[in-house]
């Protein structure tokens, strides 16, 4: 019997646009093959021992949100998310968790707020906002999905620029991505993905998701063989409908 | 001279503006946004000049603008006041403009002197300090189409912004929400807060996703000693101390509710009675105190405080309901989580075997971003998945809403995609048995496409005025 359990950092403040989508997508996942799971909120004054989790889920928040987590997240948590990224755990950052997860925010009036640093990777604040569906081709992906498309949609005004050692998630087909400039969405590090498509990523991209339940699995069962595929009509014709739609567009 | 000259240039965009509704009219276009958009463009500062000609009550928020704002209308016409209101959706400042030249006469005399406008919480800030209301009611904030707003703090100071612009203007607020109740801290505007008094509606419950867990002022986390439903309560922050207000309009007591109606206790100032509202759900109640409130500043009694509150019936875009086939077809506007979580809770009120339609478009007026059904709470749908015979999705985005019925625990045979209105209208026809009902719930564009549909197809002529 495989269990896995995972960490949901700021659920009551990073929930911006059903990133709760993401969690259950995991958990149901799990479940209908008889994995069982457990989620772990970790919220403001929570002791966050990152050994204790399988995969970590971070997602975006609104300006006011983030500011309110800021002094907690840099306390008591950065030193654990650091190391659970270092230690190869699964980790998925979505939007505000994207841009948490590296080195600082600057924003367009030119402050500069520090960020976890556990990636190499850093956000200028934007004047615009990129708004849209995005969809992605993820090389990674390619040996599970045909053309390795990933979809989304996207929201975000600040604009982020990947380090060395930081590889993206994927290249933009349609939308704007990391900064609407060098045609590169999220970021992959170690087990660490990040993305600016928030809500519904993993629902309607369910080879993204089991991509993640299976590296989860192999950190703790080293055996583990791969996962039994379920069956994803529904799924599938959600992520080829709104593809074959807004690459038409 | 100079007066003169703005008079004729005044006379002149009244004249233009007219022009373009009569024309839209022949055509049988009824738009209600170009006539205004033309006005501005020959007038930018046309909102100020017909501020002196209307005594205005302005209705904002995220939830509840159409049905507060048709409350407010009985409430002023059971105090005899004549007034022109915008159509929902004609609530940007074009829409606004429309409205109120319509209702002038060509050398620009308002031949109706009150103006009832619900105005979009995005616009407010420009509208309202250039109309400067007489009373301006603020029903809540939710998140909503983030992907037009920004954030919902920034739609909070806008709607602040215009407030703090218009310092003469009477505040009607809900004392429940800790962000719309901020709104009348630290100003001189005169405030009447509506409410629901502690523990008196038997399904609340704290939802830990809520949208503003932290006070406003301190971002220390607020202890509810009651909660309605979201982020509305009765709050408090253990730090600096902001706390719910006193309501002067309170609903002391819910006596009895069904899926159509509720029955209230409501206190006011040196009154106390009984009303059965026509109308299903917590949110209602909210929207009725508002009303109620609105008609306690125009002085009705409480006779005429019931005959509106009891008197009121769902409008366009709430709930309408039409017999098909001995069937009845119920459609109910959903357009955000909190929202669609209060309908789920009225079907789950609901008696007998049904039929569910979940109608999700992306066109700009629905919001182009659909990641908010992953926080509507669907996996309450599973508590009566026994009684519905059939889950349809349909609409632009049908399915991704197949997909979140799925993981919501609804077994995929029984959800079926449609994308032609009019097969979808024969399949939940032919699911559902003779009596029973077939709920429809759509998004705003996927609202108006499949009423469209279904008036041609039934000939229904006297339904949906
Ligand atoms: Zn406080």
């Amino acid at each position: 019997m495989y269990e896995l359990t995972i960490c949901h950092l700021y659920p009551d403040l990073m929930n911006l646009y059903g990133d709760r989508g993401n969690i259950i997508t995991l958990t149901k996942r799990c479940q209908w093959r008889g994995i069982e799971v457990k989620i772990i909120p970790v919220s403001l004054g929570d002791e966050f021992r990152y050994k204790d989790y399988d995969i970590i889920f971070i997602g975006g928040g609104q300006d006011y949100e983030q500011t309110i987590l800021q002094d907690d997240l840099m306390r008591s948590k950065r030193q654990p998310i650091i190391e659970a990224v270092e230690s190869s755990k699964v980790v998925l950052g979505i939007c505000g968790g994207f841009q948490l997860l590296g080195k600082y925010y600057r924003t367009h009036t030119g402050s500069e707020i520090e960020c976890i640093g556990a990636l190499d990777l850093w956000t200028h604040g934007g004047e615009t906002r990129l708004i849209g569906n995005l969809v992605i081709e993820c090389d990674f992906l390619k040996g599970k999905d045909p053309q390795g498309y990933v979809v989304g949609f996207e929201n975000h005004s600040g604009k982020t620029y990947l380090g060395e050692g930081v590889k993206p998630l994927g290249k933009v087909i349609k939308g704007f991505g990391n900064n609407g400039e060098d045609g590169f969405e999220g970021a992959i590090y170690k087990n660490t993905y990040c993305s600016y498509s928030h809500g519904s990523l993993l629902p309607k991209n369910p080879v993204l998701a089991d991509h993640l339940i299976t590296l989860a699995l192999l950190n703790k069962y080293p055996d583990f063989m791969g996962l039994e595929p379920l069956s994803d009509t529904l799924e599938q014709q959600a992520h080829d409908t709104v593809i074959a739609r807004i690459i038409s567009e | 001279m100079k007066n003169l000259i703005k008079k004729i240039h005044l006379t002149f965009t009244i004249i233009i503006t007219k022009i373009t509704i009569w024309l839209l009219r022949l055509l049988d276009r009824g738009g209600t946004s170009l006539p205004g958009k033309v006005a501005l463009k020959i007038y930018p500062d046309i909102l100020t000049e017909l501020a002196d000609k209307f005594r205005i009550i302005m209705i904002t928020g995220t939830n509840g603008k159409t049905t507060t704002s048709r409350i407010a209308a009985g409430m002023l016409e059971q105090s005899g006041i004549m007034h022109v209101t915008n159509k929902s959706g004609a609530n940007l400042v074009s829409g606004i403009a429309t409205t109120l030249i319509s209702s002038l006469t060509l050398t620009g005399k308002a031949r109706v002197r009150t103006a009832l406008l619900e105005t979009d919480e995005a616009a407010f800030k420009r509208i309202a300090p250039k109309l400067k209301p007489e009373v301006c009611i603020v029903t809540n904030f939710f998140r909503d189409q983030l992907d037009r707003y920004g954030e919902l703090y920034t739609t909070l100071n806008s709607v602040r912004e215009g407030i703090i612009g218009t310092p003469e203007t009477v505040l009607i607020l809900n004392a429940d929400d800790s962000l719309c109740a901020s709104l009348g801290k630290g100003i001189s505007n005169p405030v009447i807060y509506f409410g629901i008094a502690p523990d008196v509606y038997p399904e609340a419950n704290l939802n830990i996703n809520n949208d503003a867990a932290y006070c406003i002022n301190c971002s220390t986390r607020y202890e509810y000693s009651s909660v309605t439903f979201a982020h509305l309560g009765h709050f408090k922050c253990p730090k600096c101390g902001y706390e719910r207000p006193e309501a002067q309009v309170e609903c002391s007591q819910v006596l009895a509710y069904d899926n159509l109606s509720s029955t209230i206790e409501i206190r006011l100032p040196e009154m106390k009675f009984s009303t059965k509202l026509a109308l299903p759900g917590l949110y209602n109640i909210y929207n009725a105190l508002a009303g109620a409130s609105l008609g306690k500043y125009l002085g009705l009694d409480e006779k005429g405080l019931i005959h509106v509150l009891e008197g009121f019936e769902c409008g366009f875009g709430r709930m309408e309901s039409v017999n098909v086939m001995n069937r009845e077809i119920k459609l109910i506007l959903v357009k955000n989580p909190t929202g669609y979580n209060q309908v789920i809770k009225y079907l789950l009120t609901q008696k007998g075997h049904c039929v569910l339609a979940l109608l999700l478009s992306d066109n700009l007026a629905d919001g182009t971003d659909i990641s908010w059904i992953w926080d509507v709470d669907f996996e309450i749908l599973s508590f009566m998945k026994e009684r519905i015979r059939a889950f349809h999705v349909s609409g632009k985005r049908a399915e991704d809403m197949a997909v979140r019925l799925k993981y919501a625990g609804i077994e995929q045979d029984n959800i079926k995609i449609e994308h032609d209105w009019n097969k979808l209208i024969d399949n939940i026809i032919n699911d559902a048995g003779e009596q029973e009902t077939i709920y429809v719930l759509p998004t705003y564009t996927a609202m108006l496409d499949i009423r469209k549909v279904l008036k041609n197809r039934f000939k229904l002529k006297e339904f949906w005025k």
